[in-house]
């Protein structure tokens, strides 16, 4: 029914374009005056204002429909005699009223489920029937208001823009509010699980196993049951491997990502910079799940396998071998921006090192980096935030097992990872265990956040610098 | 007439296909001020990037011809270009100060070749250079703020003081003074009288007032060739080429 009114209303709108256009022209020759705009933007005027409106009341019905017509439903079911003790209760009876509507129930209809789908059918019914005729009035009061207006040859032009402008503020709200919602959905999870466990204990709590978090009836815990449950939820051993794996990674990625970049911006000639450099960044478009099981089924067993021949006792989840790959996955990111910025820091610098008798080497060193610094700290920051954020790489191959350690042999689990862990299969969405993973999503965005804010920072103070 | 100190002979120079110097025979004096003059594009910054081989940083430049240097063949693929460049100093069109601090622009060049080993030393270089560029006065108390904080005209000093630190025997000076003001200009001016005692100057000129101020002889480009060469005296005075008559009396540039 939906696709239906659209299309009708684009088509009929799109029409109205053609209208619009040779009406205006029409006009003007007649009465002989000159219009405010071309034709066209009358005909874009029809247009916006002929399906903007009309789309967006549909949008808002579409949301609330189904929420009044709940409501409404639930209540007269109630009305005749239906018993429900809470809110699943009643989902429950809403949902095979639905059912028994769309034919596909089976169980036994008694007299307040059949009543009760009836009036669901007549309310579903009159909905439809009212959105129809609303549309259409809208749409029709738009177009006289609109046609008005052109008639009375208004500076379409300038119309066109205020609308155009209310779209494009509309869409950049829209993006917005998502983020907002995010976060405090984040946040009202979050907040239930710190009403569970102390937030302190979750901060500087060193042992990390959910798995151990049963818990009867999450409203009432004992004092017994919450000693067992702080010690279940320390937030350390995630941070600790977190940051061991992102360090890991960027002992790979900095150095080889920098002088990549260093060798592109300096000393490559156009030929070659045209080859490679769309290479390099190729390593950035390979999925991560394909970085993920090259890391858990070659570089994982390839390291097992030679500490096995030096005597070592190598897991076969190591943070080394995640780490590894996660820093091959962030070259690209590296050497990219550092390639930019190298490329910015303007040539009379270099001329004025060359001039005293610098060497290339010699300028690059003690002129060009330093000036790029910032930027460079900037991209090394970006990529950090990347690091603590992948997922993909350290499930596959860095481990399950909360472990503190620093032996990078060793398998050790990271936020990320830990959030999969927890989400993955049926969950009750009341136990501490799954609101912990909010905490996690949390803790691990404030940190990208703040990381990506003084990164942004840098590389602003280094444009400003320059331009 | 002083000994000359670079002499060129038969220098031709190719940007890709575009030649942009053509047999340019051209000998400048020791301790004095040679100014070139032309049009644009007419091939004088050019020239000057030949003396100290500032055109090796394009890839597509090609220079062929001599020059010489106190009578030492300088444009050879085995020459030593780092230490060319430390005898030939070269100051730009616009002030490029490192963004370091005044002191480390300074200290730069004289650090990379290895004079000055001791801090004292050091700072004896830097007061030196700053005074000869006349410019430790004004900033003798900050020399720990970045130089690209000072005015144009006190970081164009700045990169004449950069220039000089590394002692060199030749200041190739690229249009000094086209993004200063008049009083910055002048200071220059005053500036490159004083060390044409020390040091033998090129300076490339749109101003033809400059030419005739700063400067002893006078050479004057047009699409690529040396046109005329003299004393700056006689060039504006007497030219022999009726192109340079032209072209200092404003009828075409």
């Amino acid at each position: 029914m939906n696709f239906v009114l659209i299309f009708l209303i684009t088509i009929f709108s799109l029409s109205l374009f053609f209208y619009g256009r040779s009406k205006t022209k029409s006009i003007s020759i007649e009465k002989n005056i000159k219009l405010n705009a071309l034709p066209k933007f009358y005909g874009y005027y029809l247009v916006l204002w002929c399906s903007i409106p009309s789309l967006v009341f549909l949008l808002i019905w579409t949301l609330f429909e189904p929420v009044i017509i709940k409501s409404i439903i639930i209540e007269t079911a109630a009305n005749q005699g239906a018993i429900f003790n809470d809110k699943n209760e009643a989902n429950l009876i809403y949902e095979k009223i639905k059912a028994i509507y769309a034919g596909t129930y089976f169980g036994d209809i008694d007299i307040i489920l059949k009543e009760s789908a009836l009036s669901y059918a007549k309310f579903i019914n009159l909905f439809t029937n009212s959105k129809i005729v609303l549309i259409f009035g809208i749409v029709i009061a738009s177009v006289i208001y609109s046609l008005k207006k052109i008639k009375n040859n208004n500076k379409a032009r300038d119309d066109v823009e205020v609308i155009l402008k209310g779209l494009l503020f509309a869409s950049s709200l829209i993006a917005i509010l998502t983020t907002l919602g995010i976060i405090f959905s984040l946040l009202f999870e979050s907040i239930k699980f710190f009403s569970v466990i102390n937030i302190f204990d979750y901060l500087f709590g060193t042992n990390w196993s959910p798995q151990r978090a049963f818990v009867s009836d999450a409203s009432a815990i004992t004092a017994a049951e919450y000693d067992e449950l702080k010690d279940a939820f320390g937030f350390i051993p995630l941070i600790a491997g977190t940051s061991f794996i992102a360090f890991i990674a960027m002992l790979v990625a900095v150095p080889i990502g920098l002088f990549s970049g260093i060798y592109m911006a300096e000393y490559a000639s156009v030929k070659i910079r045209r080859i490679s450099k769309p290479i390099i960044e190729i390593l950035a478009g390979i999925p991560t799940v394909v970085y993920g099981f090259f890391a858990a089924l070659t570089v994982g067993p390839f390291f097992r396998q030679i500490g096995e021949n030096l005597g070592l006792t190598v897991s076969s989840e190591s943070a080394l071998a995640a780490g590894l790959i996660m820093g091959i996955m962030i070259i690209p990111y590296v050497s990219s921006l550092s390639d930019d910025v190298i490329n910015s820091v303007p040539q009379s610098l270099r001329d004025g090192s060359y001039a005293v008798g610098a060497t290339k080497s010699e300028t690059i060193k003690k002129v060009v980096i330093p000036a790029a610094l910032p930027g460079i700290i900037g991209s090394v920051l970006l990529a950090v935030s990347r690091a603590i954020g992948e997922t993909m790489i350290v499930v596959m191959a860095a481990g399950l097992a909360a472990n503190l350690t620093i032996n990078p042999l060793e398998s050790t689990t990271t936020i990320t990872t830990q959030i999969v862990m927890i989400l993955v299969g049926d969950q009750e969405f009341d136990s501490p265990k799954t609101q912990s993973a909010f905490a996690l999503g949390l803790t691990l965005f404030i940190a990208t956040l703040v990381l990506n804010y003084i990164a942004q920072r840098a590389v602003k103070k280094y444009r400003e610098k320059y331009d | 007439m002083n000994n000359v100190k670079i002499k060129s002979k038969n220098l031709n120079v190719y940007y890709g296909e575009k030649q942009a110097l053509f047999d340019v025979n051209l000998d400048l004096n020791e301790k004095e001020v040679t100014a070139l003059i032309g049009p644009s594009g007419c091939g004088k910054s050019t020239f000057i990037r030949c003396i100290n081989r500032m055109n090796d940083v394009i890839d597509i430049c090609k220079v062929s011809g001599n020059i010489e240097i106190d009578g030492v063949e300088i444009n050879d693929k085995n020459l030593d270009v780092v230490s060319l460049r430390e005898r030939v100093g070269m100051v730009f069109q616009k002030p490029n100060p490192f963004p370091k601090s005044i002191y480390d622009n300074i200290s730069y060049g004289p650090k990379i070749h290895g004079k000055g080993e001791t801090k004292s030393e050091l700072d004896e270089i830097v007061e030196n250079s700053l005074k000869k560029a006349a410019l430790w006065e004004e900033v003798k108390d900050r020399l720990d703020e970045p130089g690209t904080g000072l005015s144009g005209g006190q970081q164009q000093r700045l990169c004449i003081a950069r220039a000089i630190s590394v002692n060199p025997e030749v200041i190739l000076m690229d249009e000094p003074c086209s993004a200063l003001d008049p009083i910055a200009t002048a200071k220059i001016e005053e500036l490159i009288d004083e060390l044409k005692k020390t040091y033998t100057i090129v300076i490339v000129t749109h101003s033809m007032a400059q030419a005739v101020r700063v400067s002893q002889k006078t050479g004057f480009f047009h699409l690529g060739k040396l046109i005329e060469v003299g004393k700056t005296e006689k060039i504006f005075k007497n030219p022999d080429n009726k192109m340079t008559q032209d072209y200092i009396t404003g009828r075409f540039g």
